[in-house]
């Protein structure tokens, strides 16, 4: 399988600020790869570097076989990039938005047009044409927003946080969308915080403070990363309780994960029911716990959040 | 202490809205501070733009080019034709036929003919009236006033010399004199300098201002403001003042720049230039804010205010058009325009040395207009979306 | 006004937009020291329903108190405080700039401004970054700037929409914590968000769907009461049945 995407000692400095410091990675073809990392770390950087809109200021990368510092124009036109805001306008109505960025690209007349009809079919917008984009929900302009970057049928497509504010419903629905774009051939890069849909990467990049500290598939970075047994505890006055079990033995870490708990202690230490315990006699009522399989939010905070003490700048 | 328990009087009230109306201010300084480009858009423009209407676009003209065609080849057409030379203001560019000259002014090579009959230096010495033809390009009538008024004027002081008449004058029973006080010299630059200074300070006041409030609701911040407990009149008012700053910065840099590169004259009190230039900003500025405040949109805010301040200015203020000259709409309009105000109270301190004396009706109008386009923009500056 | 009177009312709250019905009667009551949680799909109204609470758009039918007064009143507006979902903060002015800003349109006298301005500044760990300019701050750097500018004047009503957008796990926890304390200190707090598990970390939530509410309660309550086990499960269940 050939590379779509090679990143070797990428770097970017902004006078004596390393946003991005010697970062190093493949994505092969076909691949949905995840870039995960906290506000700041330089994920948005690192993908302007790639996508030719922004000049490494040392180390090289190529997209598409093309190298992105010499090469740009080249590699504008052969992906596809979905960025944060979608530069979708909010007053044209649908399929005028698509014939715009079509053209951007080159195409015209019949099969930018036919292409168009396809790929509105394709995501699920058969039908409204007309409507004017502003007054579509926010989950179907994402999907708008992605077939206005697949219009050119690009092999490598950038995806920044495409689902940003999008209810589950329309996420997991997106999500079908990208993967059955991957299972076509395309190479699919995207950034995301919600970790639940990291996991339908098949490997994930993780930065932090310009690093990439970790890259592996989901199931290599829970065994590395959280090595540590995971406990759920559920219950009433948490809050309190869990200053208690921040002290106790061998636990790791507790962070809240929606009204629970999830517990990294150390396998030598509390098991489920001495999770629960602590709790309970620190002040918690109706407390469960049980041990459940790390996350991928487990192993970002992992790996993150124990760097948190300064803030990623 | 919570701010319930401070007694809510209205010296309370009154402090904490001059408090308000000062954060607005600072907050709007800064901005004007860290872009580069307003404070070139207020200050640089306004000079550069006086600049090229000063020196580039006078109406002034010296070398008109003329040709002359001498019909009688004596000494006496000869000596004219060198007097018309040596003028200074015209160029006597070619010696041709008379039927040439259309060509001439289709080739733009001259804008005037002097035609001398033949027969002149004869009627001259027998003392007998004679006249020079003179043919005018009229495709440019300012150039061909011009041509008229200096060829003449020329004539007219060469003709006893040139008919050999000593010191002898022939006094007719009245004369009249003429004396062109203020600007004898007809030099356009102060003239124009005072319309072109309300002209520059009108369309950059308008346009720095057209930004502030749109830009806000562009930005996404003035749904945050909204939620506070500033009000829309200390929102407008403290955006206001920066720009009256920045505005009175421009005037003082125009003002240099007409007295040092035009020779602009100053012949009454500044502070009345000053006081006059003051108010009328502050119009200009309200103007630009309110249409800020209704369009929200800086694109359609930079464009209808840069357009409601040209127009107006240049056609209706009397800068280039004398306003008695208008139909009467026109000049009733012209009522309403704070420029023509200013034109009027800036030509009559700068050129005349008026003082308020004679200068308050144009103050009191600027004031009034300024007082009005502030209510309005208050009153239509909606705390609401849609 | 009494204690026990609700911070905040909305009932049958009616707009629409054109031939858009962004609200079609939406109710609610959030008491003193409640974290309120409007989960919804883009467009279910959310963003609406929080600009009728701030006075920003009008209703058509239906009505809205704050603290027992309308909003958008001069009175109300100087106990709430609000973190729209846009970006509103002034990008080319530093952090303490912000919050100075901010401290001067609540009048704050000068003692009283500087101490909470180092709390705030100290608790969303922002004070190394004093001088730096917002649009130099990360985007949970920025949310949490967002926050403490709409805390200085100690607000007893909070209204929040969708502040965890684009933040990232680490920084919404922080965010989170920091609402934790101020609800616990009697702050009626409204908040808006996409993220599910967030929902249950509210006192109470209400599940909006096309300008009204599907469900409400407290989240333990809700979840138990339909069998599910997610919140987020109970949230695409209840969409779909409604639908």
């Amino acid at each position: 399988m050939s590379l779509a995407i090679t990143a070797k000692d990428l770097t970017r400095r902004f006078g004596a600020f390393t946003a991005v410091d010697r970062v190093t990675f493949d994505v092969e073809e076909g691949e949905i790869f995840g870039y995960l990392g906290a506000n700041g770390a330089g994920k948005s950087t690192t993908i302007r570097m790639l996508i030719g809109l922004l000049a490494p200021t040392g180390g090289s990368g190529t997209v598409a076989g093309h190298d992105v510092a010499t090469d740009p124009e080249a590699v504008k036109a052969s992906i596809g990039y979905m960025s944060q805001k979608f530069s979708l306008y909010l007053d044209l109505p649908v399929m005028e938005n698509l014939v715009f960025f079509g053209s951007a690209y080159g195409l015209q007349g019949e099969t930018l047009k036919a292409r168009a009809e396809e790929l509105l079919h394709r995501v699920g917008l058969a039908g409204q044409e007309d409507m004017t984009t502003g007054d579509l929900p926010g989950g179907l302009r994402q999907r708008l927003a992605l077939a206005s970057a697949l219009l050119h049928r690009p092999r490598v497509v950038f995806l920044d946080e495409p689902t940003a504010g999008v209810d589950p419903v329309a996420r997991r629905a997106f999500w079908d969308l990208i993967r059955e774009l991957a299972a076509g051939g395309t190479t699919v890069f995207v950034t995301t915080h919600y970790l639940d849909e990291a996991e339908y990467c098949r490997r994930i990049g993780l930065m932090v403070d310009g690093k990439l500290v970790a890259l592996d598939t989901p199931a290599g970075l829970k065994r590395t990363w959280v090595p540590e047994r995971v406990v759920v505890a559920r219950g009433r006055n948490l809050g309190e309780a869990a200053a208690a079990l921040r002290a106790a033995p061998g636990v790791k870490a507790v962070a809240p994960f929606g009204a629970a708990l999830h517990v990294r202690v150390e396998r030598s230490g509390l098991d489920a029911a001495g999770v629960r315990e602590v709790l309970a006699r620190a002040g918690g009522r109706d407390v469960t716990a049980e041990e459940a399989a790390p996350s991928l939010e487990d192993v970002f905070l992992a790996v993150v959040g124990a760097g948190a003490q300064g803030e990623a700048a | 202490m919570s701010l319930d328990e401070i007694q809510d009087t209205g010296a309370q009230r009154l402090r904490r809205s001059l408090i308000r109306i000062g954060a607005m201010a600072a907050k709007e300084t800064i901005h004007v501070r860290r872009d580069p480009r307003t404070l070139a858009l207020a200050l640089a423009m306004p000079v550069a733009l006086l600049f090229l209407f000063g020196y580039g676009v006078s109406t002034d003209l010296d070398h008109l080019p003329l040709s002359v065609a001498d019909q009688d080849g004596s000494d006496v057409s000869r000596e004219l034709t060198r007097t018309l030379g040596a003028s200074g203001e015209i160029d006597v560019v070619s010696r041709t036929a008379a039927e040439n000259a259309e060509n001439l002014f289709r080739k733009n090579h001259a804008v005037g003919a002097v035609v001398i009959p033949s027969g002149l230096a004869a009627d001259v010495a027998a003392g007998k009236r004679t006249k020079v033809q003179l043919l005018v390009d009229g495709s440019d009538p300012v150039v061909a006033n011009q041509v008229i008024s200096k060829v003449d004027a020329i004539l007219r002081a060469a003709s006893p010399r040139l008919a050999g008449l000593d010191v002898v004058r022939l006094e007719p029973p009245l004369s009249v004199k003429v004396w062109t006080l203020y600007n004898p010299e007809g030099r356009s630059a102060l003239f124009m300098v005072p319309g072109l200074t309300a002209l520059l300070l009108a369309i950059t006041a308008v346009m720095l201002t057209a930004l502030a409030i749109a830009g806000e609701w562009e930005r996404g911040s003035m749904e945050q403001l909204f939620a506070t407990p500033v009000g829309r009149f200390e929102i407008i008012l403290g955006k206001l003042l920066p720009y009256l700053v920045l505005g009175f910065l421009a005037l003082l840099l125009v003002l240099a720049f007409g007295m040092v590169a035009f020779d602009l004259p100053v012949r009454g009190r500044l502070w009345v230039v000053f006081l006059l230039g003051f108010v009328f900003l502050a119009g200009m500025l309200g103007q630009g804010l309110l249409i800020s405040v209704v369009t929200k949109n800086q694109l359609v805010a930079t464009q209808a205010g840069a357009l409601s301040a040209l127009l107006p200015s240049v056609i209706l203020s009397g800068m280039i058009f004398p306003i008695d000259n208008m139909p009467l709409l026109l000049q009733l309009l012209s009522r309403l325009i704070p420029a023509r105000y200013l034109v009027h109270g800036l030509r009559g301190v700068l050129l005349k040395g008026n003082g308020l004396d004679v200068l308050w009706p144009d103050l009191l109008a600027m004031c009034i207009f300024t007082a009005f386009i502030l209510a309005i923009a208050t009153a239509r500056f909606q705390r609401r979306l849609a | 006004m009494s204690d026990t009177a609700p911070a905040l009312v909305a009932s049958g709250m009616v707009r629409s937009f054109g031939a858009v019905k962004a609200l079609a009667g939406l109710s609610f009551r959030v008491e003193r020291g409640e974290l309120y949680g409007l989960v919804g799909a883009d467009g279910a109204g959310k963003t609406t329903a929080m600009r009728a609470l701030t006075g920003l758009v009008p209703l058509d039918a239906g009505e809205a108190q704050v603290l027992g007064m309308a909003p958008g009143s001069p009175r109300v507006r100087e106990r709430i405080g609000l973190m729209p979902q846009q970006y509103s903060l002034y990008r080319d002015l530093t952090v303490s700039e912000n919050l100075l800003f901010f401290g001067r349109l609540a009048a704050l006298p000068r003692p009283l401004f500087r101490e909470r301005r180092e709390r705030l500044l100290a608790i969303t760990r922002l004070a190394r970054f004093e001088d730096r300019r917002a649009d130099q701050l990360s985007g949970g750097m920025y949310k949490k700037l967002a926050l403490a500018c709409a805390l200085l004047h100690e607000p007893e009503v909070l209204l929040l929409d969708e502040p965890t957008n684009g933040v990232d796990p680490v920084s919404r926890r922080e965010l989170w914590e920091l609402l934790h304390g101020f609800v616990e200190s009697g702050m009626a707090v409204v908040i808006s968000t996409p993220y599910m598990d967030e929902a249950e970390r509210c006192t109470r939530v209400g599940l909006v769907h096309q300008g009204r509410l599907l469900l409400e309660g407290r989240p333990e309550a809700l979840l138990a009461a339909s069998g599910r086990s997610t919140f987020e499960d109970l949230f695409v269940h209840a969409i779909a049945e409604a639908a």
